[in-house]
C-alpha cells in the first residue's frame, strides 16, 4: 500500500510540472473540440492530432495524447446528449436518455451528471490502474510466447463476441485485419510479402494510415450518404449542477457503472465497448419503473457514462503492463510511444517509472480538467455543433491530410488514406464492422512473432498451446466464449443488448 | 451466379439472392483471399517448426476465403439486408481531394503503373490545402463555391501557422513553393514569408466574406443562430 502511494506521489510530481499540466490541458481541450464534431470519434481524433505531440518529450506527449483521448470521449457524449448523434459506439447508450433529457430542457443536468459520473469513474479507474499495475507487470514477466499468443487469441475472440451484427462477418474482419498485418518484409527471412513490389509497403502498412482511412475518411464518405438532419436541442440547457434529488438518483448507478466499466475495460479485445451497454441493461433491470428508460431517465446517463469512462481508462492496463493494445485507440498509443522511442510492455514501468506513473497521475488530472473546462464551455460546443456538415467535413478532410502527411512526410501515406477510406466505405456498405479488423491488424504482427517463437520452442508441435496450463486456460476461455456467443438463446440476448 | 443488385428493395427479394448485402460482402472477401493467395504464390511456406514467410498469410487467406464462401451460401439461404444506397459523388470527390493534396504538397516524382515518372512541382500547403478543401467540398450536392473558398482561405493559413511556424509546432511540412520566396525582400526569413502569406490569405478570406455577404441566402450562415439555444 505504501508503495502505491509513493508511486502515485512520484506520478503527481511528474504530472504537475508546468509543461505536463499545459500538455494535459491542451490535449483535453483539443480532444474535446474535435470529439464534439459529429462523425469524428476518438480514433480519428488521435490519428489527426498525433503530430501536435511531436515536439514534446515522451512523457509530455503521452500525457497530451491521453488527454486527447479522454477529451474526445467526453466530447462524444456532449454531442450524443445535445444532438442525438453518437460519435462512436460507446456513446450510443448516452444518446438514448441523454437526448431525451435535453429535449425536456434538462440538457445541463444530463451534461453535468455525465461529467461528474465520468470524473468519479476516472478517479476510481486511476487507483485501479495504479494498484494493478505492479502485480500484472509481474505476471507479464512469467508469460512466454505461447501464453502471449493464446492471450491475443482470447482478445480477438472477445472482439468477435462484442462486435455488433453477424459473428461470421466479425470473424472475417479479424482475419482480414491479421492478413493485412502480414504485408511487408517478413521479419525472419527478410522476404517481401504482398507488397506489389512497392518500396513504401516493405515496412508494412502504417497503422495510423489504416486507422485514419477507415475511421476518418470512410466515416466522411458514409456521413455524406445520409441527408443530414441534425437535431440540435432548441431548449435552453438549463442549470448544469444536479440538485440533491438528481444526485440521489444517480450516485448508485454511477458507482455500479464504474465497477462494470473498470472490470470490462481490463479485458483484452475492447471490452470497454460493452461497459455502457451492460450498465444500461443493469440499471433498467434494477429500476422500479423500467418504462422511464428511453424517456430521459437520469440513471440511463449516469451509469453508462461512468462505465464508459472507467473502461476507457482501465483499457490502458493491458497496454502498460502486457504491451498488448486492447483496442484501436491503444494501438495508436503504441504508435505514439514507438515514435518517441518507447517500447510498450512490462519493462516500461521499471525503465521509465517517471513516464509510467506520470501518465497514470495525469489521467486523474485530465479528468479533473475536463470537469472544470467543459461545463462552462458548453455554449462554445453548441455553437460548434451548429456549423453545417457541408462546411465541416472539408475541414476534417484537410486535418486528416495534414496529420497523416506530417507523421512520415510521405505523400504515399496520404494516397493510402484515400484507398483505405474507400475500402472502409465499401466494408460499411457490405455490413462489416471495421473495428474488429483494426484490432486484428494491431495484434497481427505480435501474434505472428509469438506464434513463430512458440513453435520454434516446441519444435513445431501445436500441442504446446494446450500443454502449458496458462495458455490452455486462456484458449479454453476463448472457446467457451465463442460457443456461448453462438448459442441461439444467448445470441438473441446479445442482439437485444445492442439494439436497445 | 447473379451479380449483386444495385437497387435494393422489394425487387431483389424475389430473385434467388435473398441477402444481397451478404453476397456482395462474400464476393469481396473471396476477392481479397484470392488476391492474397496470388501474391504469396512464390513464397515459401516452411514447416510448423520453422515457419516460412507464406505460412500465416496463406492460412489467413484460406480463412478469409472460407468466410466469404459461407457468406455467399448464406445469401441464397437466409433472408438478409438489401444493399444500401450507394452514391459515387461522395467518394469520388473525397478521393480526388486527397490525391490533389498528396500530389501537390511537396516536390516529388511519381511512377504510377506504366505512367511515369512524373515530376510534380511541390506547391506546399498554401495550395494543397485549398485544393483539398474545395475539391473535397463538392462531395456533397449542397456545396457552395463561395463558402468553400472562404473556408479554404481561412483554414489554410491557420494550419500553416499552427503546424509550420517556428514558434508553434514547427513541423517539416512544405508551406509554399520555393520560387515564391524569391519575390520577398532579401531580409525575410522562411518564417516571415510564411506569416506574410498566411496574413494575405486570411485577409482575402475576410474580403470575400464581406464583399459577397449580401448575396447569400438566409440558410447559409449558422453562426448567426449560434448564440442562442
Amino acid at each position: 500500500m505504501g508503495d502505491l502511494f509513493s508511486n502515485l506521489g512520484l506520478g503527481f510530481s511528474v504530472a504537475l510540472s508546468l509543461q505536463n499540466i499545459v500538455a494535459a490541458f491542451i490535449g483535453c481541450l483539443v480532444g474535446t473540440l474535435i470529439g464534439v464534431l459529429p462523425g469524428v470519434g476518438p480514433i480519428a481524433t488521435i490519428a489527426m492530432l498525433l503530430p501536435i505531440t511531436f515536439s514534446l518529450d515522451p512523457t509530455g506527449a503521452l500525457i497530451m495524447l491521453a488527454g486527447i483521448y479522454y477529451g474526445a470521449q467526453y466530447g462524444g457524449s456532449t454531442t450524443a446528449i445535445l444532438v442525438n448523434i453518437p460519435g462512436e459506439a460507446t456513446s450510443v447508450v448516452t444518446a438514448l436518455d441523454g437526448h431525451q433529457m435535453a429535449r425536456q430542457g434538462r440538457a445541463g443536468i444530463a451534461l453535468g451528471v455525465a461529467a461528474i459520473g465520468s470524473f468519479f469513474a476516472g478517479t476510481v479507474a486511476t487507483i485501479v490502474i495504479a494498484a494493478l499495475g505492479k502485480p500484472l507487470t509481474g505476471l507479464a514477466l512469467l508469460f512466454g510466447p505461447t501464453e502471449y499468443f493464446s492471450l491475443m487469441v482470447m482478445g480477438l475472440v472477445f472482439a468477435v463476441v462484442l462486435a455488433r451484427g453477424s459473428i461470421l462477418k466479425a470473424i472475417a474482419m479479424i482475419l482480414v485485419g491479421v492478413l493485412l498485418s502480414t504485408v511487408g518484409l517478413d521479419l525472419e527471412t527478410g522476404e517481401e510479402r504482398m507488397t506489389f513490389g512497392l518500396p513504401f509497403l516493405s515496412d508494412g502498412i502504417d497503422f495510423a494510415v489504416l486507422a485514419m482511412g477507415i475511421f476518418g475518411i470512410a466515416e466522411i464518405m458514409r456521413n455524406l450518404d445520409h441527408t443530414e438532419h441534425r437535431d440540435v436541442v432548441r431548449q435552453s440547457i438549463g442549470r448544469l449542477l444536479p440538485n440533491k434529488e438528481d444526485f440521489k438518483e444517480s450516485y448508485m448507478p454511477a458507482i455500479r457503472g464504474t465497477l462494470i466499466g473498470a472490470i470490462l475495460g481490463i479485458l483484452p479485445g475492447n471490452g470497454a465497448v460493452l461497459g455502457p451497454f451492460a450498465s444500461y441493461t443493469l440499471e433498467k433491470k434494477l429500476a422500479k419503473d423500467p418504462r422511464r428508460f428511453g424517456r430521459g431517465a437520469i440513471e440511463g446517463v449516469a451509469g453508462p457514462e461512468s462505465a464508459n469512462n472507467a473502461g476507457a481508462q482501465t483499457s490502458f492496463i493491458p497496454l502498460l503492463t502486457l504491451g498488448i493494445p486492447p483496442n484501436a485507440v491503444m494501438a495508436l498509443m503504441v504508435g505514439a510511444m514507438t515514435i518517441h522511442g518507447i517500447i510498450p510492455g512490462p519493462q516500461v514501468m521499471t525503465r521509465n517509472p517517471d513516464l509510467f506513473w506520470g501518465m497514470i497521475a495525469s489521467m486523474w488530472i485530465g479528468n479533473l480538467m475536463l470537469l472544470v473546462i467543459n461545463l462552462p464551455l458548453v455554449g462554445v460546443w453548441v455553437r460548434l455543433l451548429k456549423v453545417p456538415y457541408r462546411l465541416l467535413f472539408p475541414a476534417i478532410l484537410l486535418f486528416c491530410c495534414i496529420g497523416i502527411y506530417s507523421i512520415n512526410s510521405l505523400p504515399t501515406d496520404v494516397v493510402f488514406i484515400a484507398l483505405f477510406g474507400f475500402v472502409g466505405y465499401m466494408l460499411i456498405k457490405f455490413g462489416f464492422e471495421p473495428a474488429p479488423m483494426l484490432l486484428g491488424f494491431v495484434l497481427g504482427k505480435l501474434m505472428e512473432e509469438n506464434l513463430r517463437r512458440a513453435l520454434i520452442l516446441s519444435r513445431g508441435s501445436l500441442e504446446t498451446f494446450i500443454e502449458r496450463p496458462v495458455s490452455a486456460g486462456l484458449l479454453a476461455v476463448a472457446a467457451i466464449l465463442l460457443i456461448i456467443a453462438l448459442l441461439p438463446s444467448i445470441r438473441k440476448g446479445r442482439d437485444e443488448v445492442f439494439t436497445e | 451466379m447473379s451479380t449483386p443488385h444495385e437497387s435494393p428493395g422489394a425487387a431483389s427479394r424475389r430473385g434467388p439472392v435473398r441477402a444481397p448485402q451478404s453476397l456482395a460482402g462474400g464476393l469481396f472477401l473471396l476477392f481479397l483471399a484470392l488476391l492474397a493467395l496470388w501474391l504469396t504464390r512464390d513464397l515459401d511456406q516452411g514447416t510448423l517448426g520453422s515457419m516460412g514467410p507464406a505460412m500465416l498469410p496463406r492460412w489467413l487467406a484460406f480463412g478469409v476465403g472460407l468466410s466469404g464462401l459461407a457468406l455467399i451460401v448464406l445469401a441464397f439461404v437466409k433472408d438478409g439486408e438489401p444493399l444500401e444506397r450507394w452514391t459515387l459523388r461522395g467518394p469520388f470527390f473525397i478521393i480526388w481531394a486527397i490525391l490533389a493534396f498528396a500530389f501537390t504538397i511537396r516536390p516529388d516524382t511519381w511512377t504510377i503503373g506504366p505512367v511515369g515518372p512524373i515530376s510534380l512541382p511541390g506547391l506546399g500547403l498554401m495550395f494543397a490545402g485549398p485544393l483539398a478543401v474545395i475539391i473535397g467540398g463538392f462531395a456533397t450536392p449542397e456545396a457552395r463555391f463561395r463558402d468553400l473558398v472562404i473556408v479554404a482561405l481561412s483554414l489554410t493559413p491557420f494550419c500553416m501557422v499552427l503546424f509550420g511556424d517556428s514558434a508553434l509546432l514547427n513541423l517539416p511540412i512544405p508551406m509554399f513553393p520555393q520560387a515564391l520566396a524569391g519575390f520577398f525582400p532579401a531580409g525575410f526569413t522562411q518564417n516571415s514569408v510564411l506569416r506574410t502569406i498566411a496574413v494575405v490569405m486570411a485577409v482575402a478570406a475576410l474580403l470575400i466574406f464581406l464583399t459577397t455577404r449580401g448575396r447569400r441566402d438566409a440558410a447559409i450562415d449558422a453562426a448567426d443562430h449560434g448564440g442562442r439555444i
